[in-house]
């Protein structure tokens, strides 16, 4: 069994690569920025798995990280004139420290209470950029033209998107294999007794918390680079917390590939209904959601690897596992 | 002037805290966080407000209307979906009840399309005035009034009737109550059909005073979760001094700061509270 899931696992991973590369020679400027779309949240959903997901501390603001890397890009090459290579490191750094920062207080609560402590930074810090003069507030603020030409544009921004996610689920990888994979895990499970066994839980959570800060920040000055104009209300907003967090669920959070998967599922799934139902689209959205959390509450990643087998008895269980 | 500003702070907490009310309950029972939770008072507001203009009731009168049809939502919802995933991980009811908002708030929208309405009550913008220095209006004294009159009995409920008994068992200890005969499902389905109830009273309070639309109930979520957070979760009156705190800090800091900064001070109590005082005002030890 196990044999037979790495094997699925590598030909979906090969397959994966091969069309990851290939496709924007092969297809349209629509395509390409629908999938550079996808990757955005593939991001999103993978940095928030290492701390929602391998940490298990369910993080509700985590957009916030996806605003400030927008607005740090934005502020520093609108107004301060920095070219867009000291802006992109800049705005993961940024969101990185600003993790940090929040993290000292805020990862000391625990469950439903962290999650609302960081909705609260979220929602704080939107109407915080809202009001600043520096951030042009809800008048939103535009980022200087790139100096390319379109098709050049949607390429580039497809491979910087790209390769922020091969970089995201890489350093997964090695962390997870490393000392601080095994801590995290072990503070998912028993933040006591890894405490008790000497795991530094601390240092251990902010370093999980800066990591999904600082890729979901590389994400957001990519995104404020290729918008060219943004507003707090769009790079701020809770739905896309909810967008990345589902994503994660449905593919199978403590995974490597599951976020990645999610994201890719339902940004197809979102883009046929936004074609078939233009004004209802967000309506069956919700429908997917409930359908989602309530038949594949461990995410699609069991059955694709191969450790389940999918059929209704299987959704069916999903079930029984958890009613009352 | 002062004066007026907490008079207004007050009045307004009333309100936010018949929001909250049923947001704790939930959640102190069921420890789900029902993010839907503005959707049901953005729904609760609409069966007030289609009362009023297509069948000229009260809004005063449709209140009860509006917590019936809102219990009896807010229990087959309970009963037949999140009911199904109790269970599981935080998060997972978490992002349900996220689907159930999404839900509910785009069916509204297609329903009744995003355009603003309000209910216009020919006593709207009748007050009084204490001194020459306060002026009260009677629908939000009304509002205020009511909100406390419903907190009340709630509190009657839950302490001196069967059901009370048996929601605060189960909520106490989920294995034993069953086993001393608690039907928890519908146990569950009617606490999460009372908090819901609560939050259509308050849509509809919210819809006399406010201008009304299908987007209106995030923010409202938002404020539930700060008021319950300050006052602390686990008690009955924990929602009223959540309530009126936030109401007197918003009115208080919108004068010092302007308007805009409403909702920054909000989360920025929020955050606070969580931080230093994280069992709120009221909120009981474990």
């Amino acid at each position: 069994m196990a044999q037979k899931g790495t094997v699925t696992k590598g030909l979906f991973l090969g397959i994966l690569i091969i069309i990851g590369i290939a496709l924007p020679f092969f297809s349209g400027n629509f395509i390409i920025r629908f999938v550079t779309n996808a990757l955005m949240f593939a991001v999103l959903a993978s940095a928030w798995n290492i701390i929602g997901g391998y940490t298990g501390y369910a993080s509700f603001g985590n957009v916030v990280f996806l605003g400030i890397g927008a607005y740090v890009s934005a502020v520093l090459m609108e107004k301060g004139g920095v070219p867009f290579w000291v802006g992109f490191p800049a705005s993961g750094v940024g969101a990185a420290i600003f993790a940090i920062l929040i993290g000292l207080p805020v990862l000391r609560l625990k469950g439903h209470y962290f999650a609302i402590a960081t909705l609260g930074v979220a929602e704080a810090m939107k109407a915080l950029v809202d009001n600043l003069e520096i951030t042009e507030g809800n008048s939103g603020i535009y980022l200087p033209v790139m100096d390319l030409s379109v098709k050049s544009q949607y390429i580039f921004f497809y491979f910087m998107m790209l390769g922020v996610l091969v970089l995201t689920l890489v350093v997964t990888y090695i962390f997870l294999k490393k000392k601080l994979g095994y801590g995290l895990i072990a503070i998912r499970e028993d933040e006591e007794a890894a405490n008790s066994l000497g795991v530094n839980t601390t240092l251990f959570k902010i370093t999980s918390f800066a990591l999904s800060g600082f890729f979901s920040g590389l994400a957001g000055s990519l995104y404020a680079y290729q918008q060219g104009f943004i507003k707090p209300e769009s790079v701020f907003d809770v739905g896309v917390t909810v967008k990345m967090i589902v994503m994660a669920v449905f593919g199978g959070i403590g995974s490597i590939l599951g976020p990645l998967l999610g994201a890719l599922s339902i940004e197809i799934i979102s883009e046929i209904l936004t074609n078939y139902f233009l004004v209802a689209h967000t309506l069956f959205f919700g429908a997917i959601v409930i359908f989602a959390i309530v038949f594949t509450p461990k995410g699609i990643m069991d059955i694709i690897s191969g450790r389940k087998k999918f059929g209704i008895s299987y959704l069916l269980q999903n079930i029984r596992d958890h009613r009352v | 002037m002062l004066l007026q500003i907490i008079i207004n702070g007050i009045l307004k907490g009333g309100l936010y805290a018949l929001m909250a009310l049923g947001m704790s309950l939930i959640w102190g029972v069921m420890d789900i966080i029902n993010i839907a939770h503005g959707a049901f008072i953005m729904l609760g507001a609409y069966c007030s407000y289609w009362f009023f203009s297509l069948l000229g009731v009260d809004p005063f009168i449709s209140l009860f209307l509006s917590i019936f049809i809102l219990f009896v939502i807010g229990y087959g919802i309970q009963r037949y979906l999140i009911n199904l995933v109790i269970r599981a991980t935080i998060f997972i009811t978490l992002i349900l009840a996220f689907g159930i908002e999404i839900f509910i708030n785009n069916l509204a929208l297609v329903m009744w399309t995003a355009d603003v309405r309000k209910i216009q009550v020919p006593y709207g913008a009748s007050n009084f005035s204490i001194g020459n220095f306060v002026t009260i209006p009677y629908v939000r004294l009304g509002a205020f009034l009511i909100a406390l009159i419903i907190a009340c009995v709630f509190y009657f409920i839950l302490n001196k009737t069967r059901l009370g008994r048996s929601i605060r068992a189960t909520s106490q200890d989920l294995d034993a109550a069953r086993l001393v005969g608690v039907d928890v499902a519908k146990t569950y389905a009617l606490t999460f059909g009372l908090g819901v109830g609560a939050a259509g009273a308050a849509g509809t309070l919210w819809a006399i005073l406010f201008p009304i639309n299908p987007m209106m109930g995030g923010i409202l979520t938002l404020k539930s979760f700060v008021v319950v957070i300050i006052g602390g979760l686990g008690t009955m009156f924990g929602p009223i001094v959540g309530g009126l705190t936030l109401g007197v800090a918003e009115a208080l800091g919108s004068n010092w700061f302007g308007t805009t900064y409403e909702n920054f001070i909000s989360f920025t109590i929020l955050v606070l509270v969580l931080i230093f005082l994280p069992r709120g005002i009221l909120g009981k030890s474990e």
